[in-house]
């Protein structure tokens, strides 16, 4: 099986990728445009810069070469929702290209290419005979990534995606929702012919669709029967994938050079440009340098790149058992309160060196782990250490009590870590809403690894 | 300055000219400081514009062009949109449809093409500059055929934007007067770097007291297949320009040859990418079964309002841009665009300008126009096309009358940002030429 995936990622710039419209979401339909974005006789396009930066630096972090000088074409195809029925990408000198991207730090896949490209507006059917057109997307700036069909199961094909879209997220600061702005057109063979399902929108959607395929194909395989070459969509309430169009060939876009654009010289611009360390990068390198496992580098930096900074000083100032068992610990539980409570503040050093300096004082036998942990929750959370202290001995005693009533959990929970959660649904019940679950799992955990 | 007779005649003189798609009726001069007039592919807030073509009746452009905007700012008042070949798709401006714009001199015959409306208005209109547009001579050849002064700038010195494209690449906003000094008085106000057009350029100013054309290069295959008439006129001239102490020598070009198919290659697979975009969809009317499909809609619409010429050109440019056929025809297109642009470059290490007759032959009756096969009616662009592929600036001025009296003209090239020189040559030649007017008669 040979899947390979076109990947298009929304670039995050303020204005459109040709003309000044803001890119923000709009209250009503065909209100951010203008005669560029509409393609009104006469209009031309004006490049935001701010795109080929973003090109780059996602061509840097997928390994790719980046050509001296880029330009664009004109793709022309006939469809309503594009405005001026051509559509301008990239096609020859593309930004990047021949790159390799490594999943999981291990299995290479190979990228064919990136080019920048204009995305068209959105067609809406409104019943049988009309269908509405909004141009306000006419014109955001994509980014599309190519890969060689170097992925083997849909599984391994969505494991890659996400852990793209998270790098990509980081390097280009693109905004939360990533789902939204990640499209994705899914090649997938299990013979000779290959078929291709366009437009799946979100992971769990392009691992489904490709399953979907693997068996469709599959059947007709061992059914003696031959797989047509052709486009299809995939139905997300049925989660099957429909025939959209046979193709016995290739559509004739009939490209040109885009002759409103002139050629970019992007040499000096690539080399100026540093991208960040990358989610994927710098769990590998976390693995190699202070021997940590793949899971507990991961879930470092799925919780946050600050938390993952942390990590690394205090790994620095004392070592790294003492960091992972007090950031992967009680400190990773509190991340998201420390986040909220001081969201102005987290980027600079010094709010993090104060759980620093607790951990030393620990380190220097100031205080015990107990204190330690007391103290860096109060920090963190802005509570009041005494109250933090009434909380924590409260849910220490109610789960300890629980324990001595129930000595199997402990020999179970030698086995299986599962065991845990028979603790943690107790405290639950018991005790309603009053302790956030964060906090029970780390009480629970600290207590039952103290008893084994 | 009667401005305000020019006005007032306006309907009358359009009725007999067919100059005019959409002009300003019953006008008022108003405060203006001059009139002009534009050709219609030029958006205008103001009136219809259409360039020339059936499929964008009724559209009124939300923006004026930048051409327009800066004649205005400059105390102009736009009269009108004149006529024009499809899309600028021609040579004798018959292609229109909004009808044929007539001669001055011989209403039997062509004010050229493609921006014919505008020639035949700088001949006829009393004190009027218009703007034409220049993708293959577009402007050289009308002002040929209507004997008036025509200069099409280096690429990038005027905007492009509000131009409706036909070969991107090469299209030119340009003048067109009566009056050499109008060319002076008002290239300067439409030129200059436009942040609404990626393609005008950071460009050295026009420095109109600046040297003038000391020697002329004539390339000896721009001298086959001119008619008589015109090889008289020509000839003359060159005593002329000698009288002037102007040094002119015959050299050797082979890029004439190559210029031709490569610029249709090019014109043609800009222009139908543009072209795309008129689908009945968006702008001007809309008509016919919406209930089809789209692709259906979109060719029954293309295929009622495109004319002939817009079709062949459509057609002949996908070809040229199709897999499989574009190495061969618009790559390589491409490289004979460089060849002979390095070729102008050598000669203009030597000389300051190439001098070609503009036309091969005067201003052809309709029923002659009608006769010729496309390919011939392309071929009578050889003289003007090259320097349109090379990007560099040129004039054409009248140089002579045939028996009948139609005008001939001749055409410089100079090398690119160096209009300057083409100016002061416009003006000088006014002085020593014994240009005719129309008869204008009412």
């Amino acid at each position: 099986m040979k899947i390979g995936l076109e990947i298009h990622v929304q670039l995050p710039t303020r204005s459109k990728m040709f003309c000044s419209c803001p890119t923000t979401d709009a209250d009503a339909p065909n209100t951010h445009v203008c005669p560029t974005c509409l393609g009104m006789p006469g209009s031309k396009p004006v490049l935001n810069k701010k795109v080929l930066e973003y090109g780059i630096k996602l061509a840097k972090m997928l390994g790719c070469t980046i050509a001296d000088t880029t330009w664009f074409s004109r793709k022309t195809y006939f469809y309503p929702d594009m405005s001026k029925s051509v559509q301008i990408t990239q096609y020859d000198n593309p930004i990047g290209y021949g790159g390799m991207y490594y999943l999981n730090g291990r299995t290479p896949i190979r990228i064919t290419r990136i080019h920048l490209e204009e995305d068209p507006g959105k067609t809406k059917r409104v019943g049988e005979l009309s269908s509405l057109i909004d141009y306000n997307r006419s014109g955001i700036p994509l980014a599309e990534i190519v890969t060689e069909p170097d992925l083997k199961t849909p599984a391994e094909a969505r494991e890659f995606l996400g852990q793209l879209i998270q790098d990509i997220r980081h390097i280009i600061d693109l905004p939360g929702d990533g789902e939204r702005s990640i499209r994705c057109d899914c090649n997938i063979s299990m013979g000779i012919e290959r078929c291709e399902v366009k437009n799946v929108t979100g992971l769990k959607n392009v691992e489904r669709a490709l399953t979907f395929e693997m068996v469709r194909q599959t059947k007709i395989l061992k059914a003696g029967g031959k797989i047509d070459r052709e486009t299809r969509r995939f139905d997300e309430e049925r989660g099957v994938t429909i025939s959209v169009r046979k193709k016995e060939f290739e559509a004739d876009y009939g490209y040109i050079d885009e002759p409103d654009l002139g050629i970019y010289h992007v040499k000096e611009l690539a080399n100026s440009i540093k991208i960040k360390e990358s989610p994927l990068n710098r769990s590998v390198r976390l693995s190699k340098e202070y021997g940590l496992d793949e899971k507990t580098a991961k879930q470092l930096i799925a919780t946050s790149m600050e938390l993952t900074d942390l990590f690394e000083e205090v790994a620095k100032a004392t070592d790294v058992q003492t960091a992972k068992t007090w950031i992967a610990g009680v400190v990773s539980a509190n991340w998201k309160a420390f986040e909220c409570r001081c969201s102005e503040h987290l980027e600079q050093d010094s709010t993090r060196n104060g759980i620093l300096e607790i951990i030393c004082k620990y380190k220097a036998g100031e205080i015990t782990d107990t204190e330690c942990s007391l103290e860096i929750k109060a920090y963190m959370t802005g509570k009041d250490p005494e109250s933090v202290q009434t909380e924590s001995s409260d849910l220490d005693s109610i789960i300890g009590e629980f324990l001595i009533a129930n000595p199997e959990i402990i020999e179970d929970y030698r086995k299986n870590d599962k065991a845990i959660n028979k603790v943690i649904g107790y405290v639950m019940k018991r005790a309603g809403g009053t302790y956030s679950s964060t906090d029970v799992v780390c009480a629970a955990k600290k207590l039952l690894q103290e008893k084994i | 300055m009667n401005m305000q007779s020019v006005l007032s005649s306006l309907e009358k003189t359009n009725l007999r000219y067919s100059m005019f798609n959409d002009f300003l009726k019953n006008g008022e001069q108003g405060n203006s400081k001059f009139l002009f007039s534009a050709k219609d592919n030029l958006t205008s807030k103001d009136f219809e514009t259409c360039s020339g073509s059936r499929i964008l009746e009724g559209y009124h452009p939300v923006f004026d062009a930048t051409a327009i905007a800066k004649m205005r700012e400059a105390g102009g008042k736009l009269i009108g949109k004149t006529n024009m070949d499809e899309f600028g798709f021609g040579t004798f401006s018959t292609n229109s449809g909004f009808g044929i714009p007539r001669n001055p001199f011989d209403l039997e015959r062509s004010c050229g093409g493609s921006s014919g409306g505008s020639a035949c208005a700088a001949a006829v209109l009393e004190d009027h500059v218009s703007l034409g547009v220049s993708t293959g001579g577009s402007i050289c050849c009308p002002a040929s055929f209507c004997g008036v002064y025509g200069i099409a700038p280096t690429y990038g010195r005027v905007s492009r934007y509000g131009l409706i494209d036909y070969g991107n690449s090469l299209d030119k906003v340009g003048l067109l007067s009566a009056k050499a000094s109008d060319l002076s008085k008002y290239l300067p106000i439409i030129s200059g770097i436009d942040e609404k057009d990626p393609t005008s350029c950071v460009q050295p100013k026009l420095d109109l007291k600046k040297e003038k054309i000391r020697n002329i290069a004539i390339p000896k295959e721009a001298i086959d297949g001119l008619s008589k008439d015109v090889m008289t006129a020509f000839q003359s001239s060159i005593d002329t320009l000698k009288g002037m102490d102007i040094d002119v020598k015959f050299i050797e070009m082979p890029a004439l040859k190559y210029a031709m198919p490569a610029y249709y290659v090019l014109a043609t697979s800009e222009a139908s990418t543009n072209l795309a975009r008129y689908v009945g969809m968006r702008y001007g009317h809309q008509d016919g079964d919406l209930s089809l499909k789209f692709d259906d809609y979109f060719t029954y619409f293309r295929s009622k309002y495109f004319g002939d010429e817009a079709k062949r050109r459509i057609l002949l440019g996908t070809y040229t841009r199709m897999a499989g056929f574009r190495d061969r025809y618009y790559a390589k297109a491409l490289n004979v665009r460089m060849y002979v642009i390095n070729q102008y470059k050598q000669i203009f290490n030597e000389y300051d300008a190439v001098l070609t007759p503009t036309m091969p032959f005067v201003s052809p009756k309709f029923e002659d126009i009608s006769k010729m096969t496309p390919v011939e009616a392309y071929k009578a662009d050889y003289l003007t096309v090259p320097a349109n592929l090379a990007g560099t600036p040129h004039l054409s001025v009248p140089c002579g009358y045939d028996g009948n009296g139609m005008p001939i003209g001749m055409q410089f090239v100079t090398d690119h940002w160096k209009e300057d020189l083409l100016l002061t040559m416009a003006n000088e030649w006014d002085h020593t030429f014994d240009m005719k007017r129309a008869e204008v008669s009412l």
